[in-house]
Order: C-alpha cells, then structure tokens, then sequence
C-alpha cells in the first residue's frame, strides 16, 4: 500500500506542478470557442492508458487534488472527476496489455469525456452550483477530442510518472 | 504496484478519500486553507517560468490564429485616427479662428466707435482690381466709405454695399487713398514704436501670441502741447492665453519725464500702387521726408473731418525712403501691416465722417 501511494508521488506531483501551470498559463488563457481545453485531464486519461485504470485512478487523484488546491473548487471535486476520468481510460488494459496508440485514444476521449461530465455533476451533488450551466455540447466533445489527440504524445510522460515500463514482447525459443 | 488491492478498492478508495476532503473543504478547515495558499506560494513561480517559456510559443499561435483579427481591427483604428486627425484639425483651425476675432476685437476696442465683425467670403475674379467681399452688408449697418480693419490694422473701406454683402477696396489698389500721419522721434529711427510684424498693433503692442506675454512702450513729452491722442502714456498690456478667468489689463500711467525726444506728427496722403507693391505716402510738407521720418516710423490713419477713417488706427510702417534729385520731397514707401493676402475675420468699423453726417 505503501508504494502505491509514495512511490508514483515522486514524480507525480513535479509533473502535475507543471502539466497545472502549463493549464493555467496556455489553456485557461486561449479558450477555443469559449471551451479551455484541459491540459491536466489528458495527462491523467493518458496515464490511465499506458498504466491501467487504477493507476490513472490515482494519476486523477493526485493531480485533481493539485487542480483543486490551485482553484475555487472544494478540495476533492476534481480529484474525484479526474480520477474517473483515469480509471475510465485504464479500462483500455482489460482488452489488451499493450493498447495502441489509436486504440488508447479512443479510450482517453471517453475517459476525459466521463470525467468532464463528471464534474458538473459533483457541483451538483455537493451544492457547489446548480445543474449543469456550461454548454456541454460543446465543451465535452472538444475537451475529449482535445484529450485524444493528446494522448499518444502524453502517454510515455504518463507511464513515466507512474513508474510503468512498456512492455517488450520477445518470441519464445523453441 | 497496486497488486495488492482490487481495482474496486481503488476506486471505492479514491471516492471516499474525495468525498471526506469535500466534506471538510466545505465545512471551512483551517488545515486546508493554510495549505491552499501554501500551494499558491508554490504555483506562483511555476506559473511565471511557464510563462516565460510559453511566451514565444503564444505569440507565433496568436499569430497564426489571430492574424486577420488584428488586421482588421488596425484598419479600423486607422480609420478611427484619420476621424480623429480631422477632429483635431477643425478644434485647431476653431481656435485660430477665435484669436483672429479676439485681435480684432482688441485693436477696435480703443476706437469709441461701433464694429461689425465680418468674414471674408470672396475676392475679385479680375487682376487688376485690389478687393475683396464680406459677409456683412447695409442689414448689419455697414456704408460706403467705412474703413474695414483686421487684426493687424486697416485694410481697406467699403465701396459698394448690398444687404447682406460689401464690396471692400484694399488700401493696395491705386484707387485708394486715405489722410495718414507718422509718428516719429527726432533722434531715433522707430523710437515710440514697435517692430513691426504682420501681427502687432494693439496701441502698438503685438498681440499676436496669446502666450503670456509682457509689453511696454514709452512714447515721449514734447515742448510744446499735443492733442490728446498724443499725449504721452506708459502703458502696460498684458495678454494672457484664452482661458476662463483670464483678463486683460490696461495700465495708463501719468508722465513726469520732461528729458525724452519729442515726437514728430507728419501728415500726408497714403495710396495704393497695386498688389504685392507698397503704399506710397506723399507728405503735406515735401521737406518732412527728408528732415524727420525715418524708415521704421508707423503710418496710421489721420482722421479728420474728411477722412473715411478716425485717427489711430494702424496701416503699416515706412520700410523705404528714396530722396530725389533736385527735389525736396522723397518718395515713402509704406508696407502694410495688414497680410492681404490671408484675409479672413475683419471688422467694420462703423464711422461716418464729419462731412457724410452734416451732408446726411
């Protein structure tokens, strides 16, 4: 249990710091068409694709936690929306071991998808606003696609960080 | 790594972990608000190196992206500067449209006679006629033979008036004359006077500048008595920049100096030899041009009982003097104070001579 938590930590948190700031400074700043793309979700929907649902579980937590610490969002509003969305695109490795690339894509555009709904949703449940306000048409198929389309670049940093080793397939001698 | 638990205990793990945070957050923790703004202390850096680094890469996006945006929103600041350049062309042109009526205002203001301010709306079509035609005519007061000054001093009189316009013959033309005096000093050229300039002459002070500007000018005694027009004065005008509150003030001092030159009236005739040539003064006395006017000396008007013209008001100075053989007059050479050739705002000046009055 211990190095489950501790040992992806170390080099979770520097990651997030920056993958959070590059979300603050680029993303939060340039909406496309009104939606900011979120940077942060497509690394947790990556890491949960190279790593497995439970790992991008935890990728969503911890990186949600930093998002949440960083916002106006109650602590735990989005760890609890990313780490979803992490499991969700984990769910890849119960098909195969070793997804491609195209394959994790799909599987980070519904995890992203599922943790961007996510997230109005647990405003609800907590009281922290009303039913959903934003336009999520829009916002969640650009947010998703957005997601997918970052998710083969972002997966090695995603396996890097949660301490995940690609695996090497070699024949079997006869 | 996670062998040792279930994926549903994971999760259940997460969402619990998120729902107790949630809870605390909401209830007001100090804990985590202490460590929310510790985090900010944290980010704050990050945040300007992300920028830093960012910056380039958002410019070459901003770019690409915004490129026709910004196009055409500097074209339409273009434009919006053009409107705005023209504005300020007519603010300024109003402005010197004001000090050009204010001059006039000042150098009639001395005269115990009434004006009519007037705009220059025409010139003669023919070249061989020295006039021009204004906006004011026998509705406003205006008759044949009144003289018509602008800022600087006389530019001429009426010759012909309709109901709302008037005919005004330049003092330049060759049909022009008009009795003239020149004041001068015995000893020194100019003495009395003030440079002249296309701008002067408010009781011979400029009032070009509506900068602050400080004057003074001291005519001489005589040894023997003046008219009172003559009489020495030490004056003082100050005219200051047209804003509200400002004044202008006239200091008219009592002379006690009995030391100074006298000053020396002559009185002749001044006509017009045609544009862009000097007026030609020809003295009562012939011998005046040669003992005591100098070049420098100011030519006004002498008024008098035949004069379309009250005495004092501005005409130019003496800016030549040809002695001719065998004769003991010379010829004078006036240049008008007047810039003829820019005329814009003038003023009637509504005057009547003695002799129209008593023939009326």
């Amino acid at each position: 249990m211990r190095n489950i938590i501790l040992g992806p930590l170390l080099r979770l948190v520097p990651v997030g710091l920056v993958a959070l700031s590059i979300q603050r400074v680029v993303f939060g700043a340039h909406p496309i068409y009104g939606v900011k793309l979120q940077f942060v979700l497509a690394l947790v929907v990556a890491a949960g694709a190279g790593g497995g649902a439970d790992r991008g579980a935890v990728a969503g937590f911890v990186l949600g936690l930093l998002y949440d610490a960083s916002g106006n969002t109650p602590l735990g509003l989005m760890a609890l929306s990313y780490g979803l969305a992490g499991m969700t695109a984990g769910y890849v490795h119960s098909f195969t071991p070793d997804p491609q690339w195209w394959l994790a894509s799909i599987f980070a555009f519904f995890g992203a998808a599922v943790g961007e709904i996510a997230i109005p949703l647990a405003e609800v449940i907590t009281g922290q606003s009303g039913w959903i306000t934003s336009d999520v048409r829009i916002t969640i198929p650009l947010v998703a696609g957005f997601a997918a389309l970052a998710c083969p670049p972002l997966m090695p940093v995603g396996r890097w960080m949660m301490g995940v080793k690609r695996k090497k397939w070699k024949a079997m001698l006869e | 790594m996670f062998s040792g638990l279930s994926r549903r205990r994971v999760l259940l793990l997460v969402v619990l972990t998120c729902v107790l945070l949630i809870t605390l957050d909401k209830r007001g923790n100090a804990v985590i608000d202490r460590a929310r703004s510790l985090f900010a202390r944290v980010v704050q850096p990050i945040d300007t190196a992300t920028q830093a680094l960012m910056l380039p890469i958002e410019r070459v996006w901003d770019g690409i992206v915004n490129f026709d945006d910004v196009q055409s929103e500097n074209e339409a600041l273009r434009d919006q500067l053009e409107h705005m350049r023209g504005n300020d062309v007519e603010a300024r042109s109003a402005v010197l449209q004001y000090r050009e009526l204010l001059k006039i205002s000042q150098l009639t203001s001395k005269f115990q006679f009434d004006t009519v301010k007037a705009q220059v709306v025409g010139e003669s079509p023919s070249n061989f006629q020295n006039t021009v035609e204004i906006n004011v005519g026998g509705r406003q007061g205006v008759a044949v033979g009144m003289p018509v000054t602008d800022g600087a001093g006389l530019i001429g009189r009426i010759t012909k008036v309709f109901a709302d316009r008037s005919i005004v013959l330049l003092v330049t033309d060759p049909g022009y004359s008009i009795a003239a005096q020149v004041l001068s000093s015995s000893d020194s050229p100019g003495t009395g006077t003030t440079t002249p300039t296309e701008s002067t002459l408010l009781n011979g002070q400029p009032v070009s500048d509506l900068t602050s500007s400080t004057t003074s000018t001291t005519t001489t005694t005589t040894t023997q008595p003046l008219p009172p027009e003559l009489q020495p004065i030490d004056t003082t005008t100050t005219v200051v920049p047209l804003v509200p509150g400002v004044t202008t003030s006239t200091a008219v001092a009592v002379p006690t100096s009995t030391t100074l030159p006298p000053v020396v009236r002559e009185t002749g005739t001044l006509q017009g030899q045609g544009a862009d040539q000097p007026m030609l003064l020809r003295f009562v006395d012939t011998t005046s041009a040669v003992t005591s006017v100098k070049v420098g000396a100011v030519v006004d008007t002498a008024g008098g009982t035949s004069s379309n013209a009250p005495q004092g008001i501005p005409i130019g100075i003496i800016t030549h003097i040809e002695r001719q053989t065998g004769s003991s007059s010379a010829l004078v050479e006036v240049t008008p104070n007047a810039n003829l050739k820019s005329l814009n705002f003038v003023a009637v000046v509504l005057y009547v001579s003695n002799q129209d009055a008593i023939g009326k």
